[in-house]
């Protein structure tokens, strides 16, 4: 089968680079943890990867907001290879603060085929506090999101003090009618959240969780699909297991929603390129 | 020319500090705020054009969807304007980032005198707003005067056009660094020296600090090298090393005990030697999974074959009382530092936390500096930021609110870690220093920040406490240190490595340069923050985010290397040596040089008078108290207790999921609302072994005997880690002691002999606890003076100590998750048991401190049979016949039950007749009793069979149901049922009063 290499971020205080390479390993991928430094120095080359992973973390330590200075530093020294990456049809998965990260390297919402400009932001929460907490997600089956496809509504854990989307009405309006939004906050039966606190978590405008660029290769959310791979991860698991020994079944390992995400990118390449 | 930019949010946007600010105000001192809009200013001192500013401006420090900023003061309607920013020399971390992010834009690098400063301007509208009311937001809500300076301008005091002004707060020492000698002419003018220096030295050291200097063969050898009187330096670092803190001088002591009842007399010599070391070498002796305890950073078990895991616990009692975020922050991520520099190096894996604090509504007379309530939000945000930005989950915590901690906070933080068990072919435990090897300093640069942290931590708090050694954690560069040294680690570079945390470079060099036996340092090369240190103050600095390390020399290169691509500052400031000595210079001049066995040599053993009344003899009695008839308002009254209510609000502030690696969460149940017993992580992400870990505290108990304090909490905290799945073969522990001041003294401390009795029955019971239940220390610390002298209403000083607390962090092997539990019902038809014996044990329980007594039936620990239980309950966890686990501990089965019952969001149909009891003769005591030992187990019918079989012959009894109905229904022992609550009301009783925080 085709090698499918993708790239993980680290350094600069970015924290979630060993489970996010975890997740592509189960996928099916062949990950490498690269420094941003190793990047910016030519030790690696982004074009020798077809999946770029932004993940989590404290980049910066959030000062200035969060994923500010990591956009900043990765403009300065990486823009022509990231724009080139995207343009050769790479998928890029931005979690947490790496979704923080993009949207302030422009590199989402992505209209227009303009991969620089920022219109989308994520700010502080409206509670004015960190939140470590599961959500529910309904994901939108007409975004072209490629790694939500075939997903039903599912539950992952969301991480953040700085998460809530926010744009002007024009820029909501049009990342709805582009069917940008890929992933809503939800109530547990997968209907709207409609800013309800704790299930929409930060009072993201229009429940937004996650959203891709017009090609759908381009993904950004705030949960944390990386930290749901393992059946242990889930809150809920050990009441799933006793009730399912009721029914005489047994927990078993099936693919979760979050490693799901991961496959569907290794699929795309795998199938696309 | 400096220039000051301010970027707030745009008008349209909710300003969610802001809002935060007036929701206090209002809350806290009825201060009715109409609106807050805080704006952020960066001060750039540096030489910045025009075309610079504005690029900076634009492309970092303003998001364009969200803010707006200017150059000039940004025209915000304010009735009142509150700035606060920091004080000269306090840690700016935002500040530093800026810098980062500037010399990055333009390829530029900043001169020392350069920076960039942060701070905040608020703009509050309200009506009939008083300058006293903006002075009490910005004294008693938005800085403390310790780190931070304000100022407030009323609305004809603002010029539109320059704003705050433009405040720089740098150092500036102006001040040649000197190393001065100090006379040692007589016992009493050293002692003098000491005091005035601030040197915390022991008066009973003194003879022995002098003879060494006095001696002729020192005297000849420091003359070779120009020194004759001893310096500053060298004090320094034999005070530092010497000190309670560093050197555990109580617990090496000896203990003269006296039992007033019996007239019996004892002598402990060295309760840490004889309760702590003597029992766990001969525990770990027939125990192969634990590998190195006793000698390093922190304790380190064995997880696999290829892993192992390390872990300790701290306290960071005395900055955080005076700065609690400052010192909550440097507290976590210093205690990150323990397992990072244990053996080769460990990668963190989770943290936990423990806070015992004044009671949170506190309204009394006493005025403690920061009161419980701000003290409390302070510290938890201080871990907050401390764990989140480190990338670490906080896997567990608990919060203690007592009266006797209004004197003195503690702040437990543990740190957990992992390591290979092989670096570069060698184990990964062992490590040491040798004669060529380079002395490396990695992490932050030294400052005047932390001098004297640790000798002010032992000493009791007062109006005197030097404030400078306050500091700012900064996880950040920490994060930044920690993955490069794993690296490095792996790259097989790391030949000896350790922390820089109380005593900094005093402390790590001269610890690290006694296994090559000397070192040669140059305090010239150390990097600094500023000019203008004195060498003793480079020396001893306690600058965070700092280890040591030793590097060979060809592997120097690669080594600098690794550090400039993680962007990690390193330095060799000398030469490990096999002199002997402690060879210090500043450039060519020798500023200390004293024998590498000195701090080994014979300095006199601190000594202390212990009495033990026992407390029926202290005139403790059982209360008379007839049996309440209001037993559902009884049981929502105890579930609203400060002690016992919902806390979710600090839990979901951490990130408990980070590393992926989560398999039991603190919060469980269906609505994921419910503290769990104990955390699993699944560490090793191709692994289905986990380690779970769990932490007791029960300071209560000391006020009727802190042998049963110990005792209890340490049979908790075992408890804790088997309701979860750990296997009790391979549990370890961690001691961290609070002690109030043992010393006596007639008139400062009258009770000092009952304290010193109360710290050799807690060792006492911490042996013989350990051995019954085969239990190694892999990690302690003491703590003492946790004791204060609070202003009271006539301008008195009371002085206020903290029960004796000790904080027992426990963490065991789980050999496959699957098999881990949680506490909450899982079905209907569920059959209840409940294991181990109900005694009539309600001394100093909860229940009893709800009605206002204290009692004398403090609860007993019967290990012998309760480890026969607890093996019982291993097999039924990993044999799957239990469906859930819950241990019963403060507030006993009355309040347990229903939190089983709140977490399943499941009925209770029980029977208190049932329940295996010894002379708890009464409903009150069945439920309220607090004994050892026990838990709540539910079964699925289908395994009632094998688990009856698994605990045949154990007190173990089937005591009723669970229910499809959410209703809690428990029959008294006459028959009739006494309780019969919704769910729901337990919730809402439960929630009430932390519910509204977030």
């Amino acid at each position: 089968m085709k090698k499918v290499r993708v790239l993980v971020l680290t350094g600069y205080g970015l924290n979630c680079d060993h489970e996010t390479a975890n997740a592509f390993s189960l996928a099916g991928a062949e990950p490498v943890r690269v420094h941003i430094n190793s990047l910016i120095a030519g030790e690696e080359r982004l074009e020798d990867f077809q999946i770029l992973a932004f993940g989590g973390g404290f980049s910066w330590g959030d000062d200035h907001g969060a994923g500010v200075i990591q956009a900043t530093r990765m403009k300065n020294n990486l823009g022509g290879q990231l724009l080139e990456f995207v343009e050769k049809g790479g998928l890029v998965i931005a979690i947490c603060n790496g979704f923080q990260a993009v949207v302030n390297l422009g590199l989402l919402p992505g209209f227009d085929n303009d991969y620089t400009s920022r219109s989308v932001a994520l700010t502080y929460n409206d509670s004015g506090n960190f939140r470590d907490d599961w959500v529910y997600l309904a994901p939108n089956e007409k975004s072209p999101c490629v790694f939500t496809k075939g997903l039903e509504s599912f539950d992952l854990p969301v991480r953040h003090g700085e998460g809530k989307l926010y744009a002007e009405d024009a820029v909501i309006k049009r990342l709805q009618d582009n069917n940008q939004v890929a992933l809503r906050y939800a109530l547990a039966d997968g209907s709207p959240a409609n800013g309800k606190f704790p299930e929409n978590p930060n009072g993201a405008v229009d429940d937004i969780a996650g959203i891709c660029d017009p090609t759908g290769r381009i993904f950004g959310l705030m949960p944390h699909p990386e930290a749901t791979v393992h059946y242990s991860n889930h809150p809920q698991w050990t009441r799933i297991k006793e009730e399912k020994k009721r029914k005489g079944e047994a927990l078993g390992d099936a693919v979760s929603p979050g490693l799901q995400i991961f496959i569907n990118g290794v699929n795309y390449v795998r199938e696309n390129q | 020319m400096p220039s000051c930019l301010e970027i707030s949010l745009k008008p349209q946007l909710i300003d969610a500090h802001g809002a935060g600010v007036a929701q206090k105000a209002k809350s806290y001192f009825g201060i009715a705020l109409d609106g807050v809009r805080s704006v952020n200013i960066l001060t750039l001192d540096a030489d910045l054009s025009d075309g610079q500013l504005e690029r900076l401006r634009t492309e970092i420090f303003t998001n364009p969807v969200i803010q707006v900023s200017s150059y000039a003061p940004l025209e915000i309607d304010f009735d009142w304007v509150i700035w606060v920013g920091y004080r000269p020399g306090v840690r700016d971390n935002p500040g530093a980032t800026a810098v980062e992010a500037i010399e990055d834009l333009f390829g530029l690098k900043f001169t020392k005198d350069q920076a960039v400063y942060t701070s905040m301007r608020y703009c509050c509208k309200g009506k009939g707003l008083t300058r006293r009311d903006m002075e009490t937001i910005a004294k008693e809500i938005l800085a403390n005067d310790i780190i931070q300076q304000w100022k407030v301008f009323s609305k004809e005091e603002w010029d539109p056009k320059t704003g705050v002004g433009v405040i720089i707060p740098k150092v500036k020492l102006d001040h040649e660094p000197s190393v001065s000698t100090v006379s040692i002419s007589s016992d009493e003018e050293l002692m003098r020296i000491s005091d005035e220096r601030n040197l915390a030295l022991n008066p009973n050291d003194i003879p022995t600090i002098r003879s060494y200097f006095l001696r002729e063969d020192v005297l000849e050898a420091r003359k070779e090298v120009g020194l004759s009187e001893p310096t500053d330096v060298e004090l320094e670092y034999i005070s530092q090393a010497r000190s309670d803190h560093c050197n555990h001088n109580t617990f090496g002591g000896k203990f003269f005990y006296t039992d007033l009842a019996t007239g019996e007399k004892m002598v402990m010599d060295n309760l840490f030697k004889s309760c702590i070391s003597d029992p766990t070498k001969a525990i770990a002796a027939q125990k192969p999974w634990v590998i190195s305890v006793l000698w390093d950073n922190a304790g380190v078990g064995k997880f696999d074959d290829d892993h192992y895991y390390s872990i300790t616990g701290e306290t960071h009692n005395s900055p955080s009382n005076m700065e609690a975020y400052g010192g909550a922050i440097t507290g976590i991520v210093g205690v990150y530092r323990d397992p990072m520099g244990t053996g080769k190096g460990s990668k963190l894996i989770a943290g936990t936390y423990g806070f015992c604090v004044g009671p949170r509504d506190y309204n009394g007379d006493l005025k403690p500096r920061l009161t419980p309530r701000r003290l409390l939000d302070g510290i938890i945000e201080g871990v907050k930021d401390g764990g989140n930005k480190s990338g670490i989950p906080t896997a567990f915590g608990q919060v203690c609110f007592d009266p006797g901690y209004l004197g003195k906070c503690l702040v437990f933080v543990t740190a957990l870690g992992l390591m290979p068990a092989k670096v570069d072919g060698g184990p990964s435990e062992e490590k040491t220093t040798s004669p060529g090897e380079l002395v490396v300093m990695c992490g932050g640069r030294v400052g005047k920040d932390g001098i004297h942290g640790v000798t002010a931590s032992s000493e009791v708090f007062s109006e005197h406490t030097p404030a400078g050694h306050v500091q700012i954690g900064d996880p950040y560069t920490q994060k930044k240190m920690h993955d490069f040294l794993l690296e490095a680690r792996d790259q097989g570079l790391i030949a000896f490595i350790t922390d820089n945390g109380g005593g900094g470079l005093s402390s790590s060099v001269g610890e690290s340069a006694r296994f090559s036996d000397g070192c040669k340092v140059d305090l010239a090369k150390v990097p600094l923050k500023y000019d203008g240190l004195d060498q003793w103050e480079i020396w001893v600095s306690e600058s965070q985010e700092r280890m040591t390390l030793s590097i060979k020399p060809e592997h120097e290169e690669q080594f600098f290397a690794l550090a400039k691509k993680h962007a990690v500052e390193c330095t060799v400031i000398g030469t490990y040596t096999d002199s002997g000595k402690l060879h210090i210079t500043y450039k060519d001049e020798t500023c200390a040089y004293v024998d590498m066995d000195l701090l080994t040599a014979a300095f006199p053993q601190w000594e202390f008078e212990a009495e033990w009344v026992p407390p029926e003899l202290r005139g403790l009695k059982e209360p008379v108290l007839s049996a309440p008839a209001d037993h559902n308002g009884l049981l929502l009254d105890m579930l609203n207790r400060p002690n016992i209510c919902s806390k979710e609000w600090i839990t979901r502030q951490y990130d408990h999921e980070v590393q992926g690696t989560s398999a039991i969460k603190p919060l469980v149940g269906k609505e994921r609302d419910t503290p769990s017993d104990g955390a699993v992580y699944r560490p090793v992400l191709t692994s289905e072994s986990g380690i779970a870990i769990s932490q007791a505290v029960l300071p209560t108990y000391s006020a009727i005997d802190a042998y049963h304090m110990t005792a209890c909490v340490m049979d908790e905290a075992v408890r804790r880690v088997l309701a979860v799945g750990a296997d009790p073969e391979q549990i370890g522990g961690v001691d961290n002691f609070c002690w109030p001041t043992i010393i006596f003294d007639e008139k400062q401390n009258p009770d000092g002999k009952h304290k010193a009795a109360q710290l050799v029955r807690s060792c006492l019971a911490l042996r013989d606890l350990c051995n019954a239940y085969d239990l190694p220390l892999l990690s302690g610390k003491d703590s003492m003076y946790v004791d204060g002298h609070l202003p009271g209403r006539y301008g008195e000083r009371h002085k206020v100590s903290a029960l004796e607390t000790l904080q027992f962090t426990t963490t065991g092997l789980v050999h496959d998750v699957a098999h881990c539990k949680t506490m909450d019902l899982k079905a209907p038809g569920d059959l209840v048991y409940i294991a181990g014996l109900t005694k009539n044990e309600l001394g100093a329980s909860e229940y009893y401190e709800h009605l206002g007594h204290l009692g004398l039936n403090v609860p007993k620990v019967d290990a012998k049979a309760n480890m026969a239980l607890y093996k019982a309950l291993y097999k039924a966890m990993t044999e799957d016949c239990v469906a859930s686990v819950r241990g019963v501990y403060r507030g006993g089965l009355g309040v347990h039950l229903a939190l089983c019952s709140m977490a399943g969001c499941l009925g209770l149909d029980l029977d208190l007749a049932k329940i295996p009891a010894e002379g708890a003769g009464r409903d009150d005591a069945l439920l309220y009793s607090e004994s050892a030992g026990r838990f709540i187990l539910t079964v699925a019918p289908s395994d009632k069979e094998r688990f009856e079989e698994i605990f045949a012959g154990l007190p173990t009894a089937c005591v009723g149901q669970v229910t499809e109905a959410p209703v809690l229904s428990i029959k008294g022992l006459d028959g009739a049922e006494i309780i019969r609550t919704e769910v729901q009301d337990m919730k809402d009783a439960w929630k009430k009063r932390f519910g509204g925080l977030i």
